[in-house]
């Protein structure tokens, strides 16, 4: 009874079982060896068929995004077209397209990243690009503090989740001539903080202890346009397999600041 | 005329691919056959490759592998394959650049217009019109005149510059501004092109910027 509170996979309790020498033992052992040897077969079905799913999934992710490549080039090569509504349209279904993709990253435990050393000005600077047609048309003024410097990190990982927190400030913003997103970082001893912070709408006190569960959507994601409310979620899931924190604060009709706290590792420095 | 090779197994990307590089004076050449790939590379013996990681045949690393092997020719991969993994793994076969699909074509024209720059080695002044442009230096200088151009001011009239005689986009200029992580907005744009405006007129370069209405800007 001992070995099976130290168990965490509790039906795996047979294996560690000696052939008791008496009939009736003999037989609930040989069952219970039976039963769990087809709950393996069980689990496994479904873990194989998971995996093949992922699979099946980033190469879907891989293919949907050659449409996307092409139609932005045969915009872009239609000379006079200064019209950003069918990029703007592009842009969004790639956004989709990323959160699928990272979800399904987020939920496997296979380790599919890569830390090393990034820099966060030049994740930053590709977050702003990507989303550079959204905050001109939104009016909201992007100021950037000192952000040049070094992190342990996987920067593509880290792109999904700055964009994640840019995409909200945009979709959250009040839509006046004052609206901004400023960027800064604080720096201290053993770690480095990236705080992202606009003057958009802000969260109520209800919803801002929630905003990093599974679908949940809140005020705000029902009363503004569309919210899956897995942004922020798959942001914090990844965000604990990269090792950083993130939090949030924030004041209904004044602002929302997210920052996302990377640690200066000892064991990292070794590694080097 | 630089010739750039694209290697890429999606037929439409190809053909807007070669549509973007014909407009920007490069001459672009598709790959016919991925059973003859390399041996298509020897024969063009082009400026740049632009290659994708999902190829037939043979796997876009593999080909820069073999490729480096016998060439220093500067290669961007281009790929849906958004993976650290990947990007980390090209860059160490030698790949001059990594960008992934969806791309802004403007940025790709930027870096493949970057790394021409930096291979030709062309020194940091330039000349245009007889005056001497500096952009280290912000400075535009004609005869014993100089003039100081701001940042941003400098951005744009290099972006003109290189694109002389083409007709280049407020969103090409935009981007190429953000690029160069200068956040600044449609008004700030404007700004920035009359002050430069003014400012090639003070050293006798009048309506060298010309607007085509609904196009954008060409500088002549």
């Amino acid at each position: 009874m001992n070995n099976l509170e130290q168990l965490d996979q509790k039906y795996l309790i047979v294996e560690m079982l000696n052939r008791p020498n008496f009939y009736d033992g003999q037989i609930l052992y040989e069952s219970l060896y039976e039963i769990d040897k087809s709950m393996n077969e069980n689990v496994r079905i479904y873990r194989d068929n998971l995996k093949e799913f992922k699979d099946f999934l980033e190469i879907w992710v891989h293919e949907a995004k050659l449409p996307l490549a092409t139609a932005n080039l045969i915009l872009h090569n239609q000379k006079g077209n200064n019209d950003t509504r069918l990029s703007l349209q592009l842009s969004r279904i790639n956004d989709n397209i990323e959160q699928v993709l990272y979800y399904a990253r987020s939920e496997h435990s296979e380790k599919d990243y890569l830390i090393k050393e990034a820099n966060l000005s030049k994740t930053i600077a590709s977050v702003l690009m990507r989303n550079k047609d959204l905050l001109l048309e939104n009016k909201i003024e992007v100021i950037i503090e000192t952000i040049d410097t070094i992190v342990m990190t996987d920067s593509k990982w880290l792109e999904f989740i700055i964009n994640q927190i840019v995409n909200n400030s945009i979709k959250y913003s009040k839509n006046d001539d004052d609206s901004f997103l400023k960027i800064s970082l604080k720096e201290n001893r053993d770690s480095v903080t990236l705080i992202i912070l606009d003057n958009g709408i802000g969260i109520n006190d209800a919803d801002i202890s929630k905003v990093f569960e599974k679908s949940f959507t809140g005020h705000n994601g029902r009363s503004r346009q569309t919210s899956t409310g897995m942004g922020l979620y798959i942001a914090k899931n990844l965000c604990s397999k990269l090792g950083h924190h993130i939090a949030i604060k924030s004041q209904e009709n004044k602002f929302t600041e997210v920052s996302i706290t990377f640690y200066r590792n000892d064991f990292y420095n070794v590694a080097k | 005329m630089k010739t750039i090779f694209i290697i890429e197994d999606d037929h439409s990307i190809c053909l807007e691919l070669k549509r973007l590089l014909d407009n920007s004076d490069y001459k672009a050449i598709i790959v016919e056959n991925f059973e003859n790939v390399f041996s298509e590379f020897r024969n063009i013996n082009p400026d740049l490759i632009l290659l994708d990681i999902n190829i037939p045949k043979i796997n876009g690393q593999l080909l820069l592998q073999k490729i480096r092997q016998v060439s220093n020719v500067p290669v961007i991969m281009v790929t849906s394959q958004n993976s650290e993994v990947d990007e980390v793994l090209s860059m160490s076969y030698g790949a001059d650049d990594y960008i992934t699909k969806p791309y802004n074509p403007t940025i790709l024209l930027l870096s493949i217009n970057a790394i021409f720059k930096r291979l030709d080695n062309i020194t940091d002044t330039q000349f245009y019109n007889g005056i001497e442009v500096i952009p280290k230096k912000g400075l535009i200088r004609k005869d014993d005149k100089e003039l100081q151009l701001t940042k941003n001011e400098m951005i744009i009239f290099s972006y003109l510059l290189s694109n002389k005689g083409l007709i280049v986009s407020r969103d090409d200029l935009m981007t190429d501004l953000w690029n160069n992580n200068e956040y600044i907005n449609d008004n700030a744009l404007t700004v920035n092109i009359s002050r430069l405006r003014a400012k090639l007129k003070d050293i006798g370069l009048d309506e060298a910027i010309e607007t085509r209405k609904g196009l954008g800007y060409i500088l002549l």
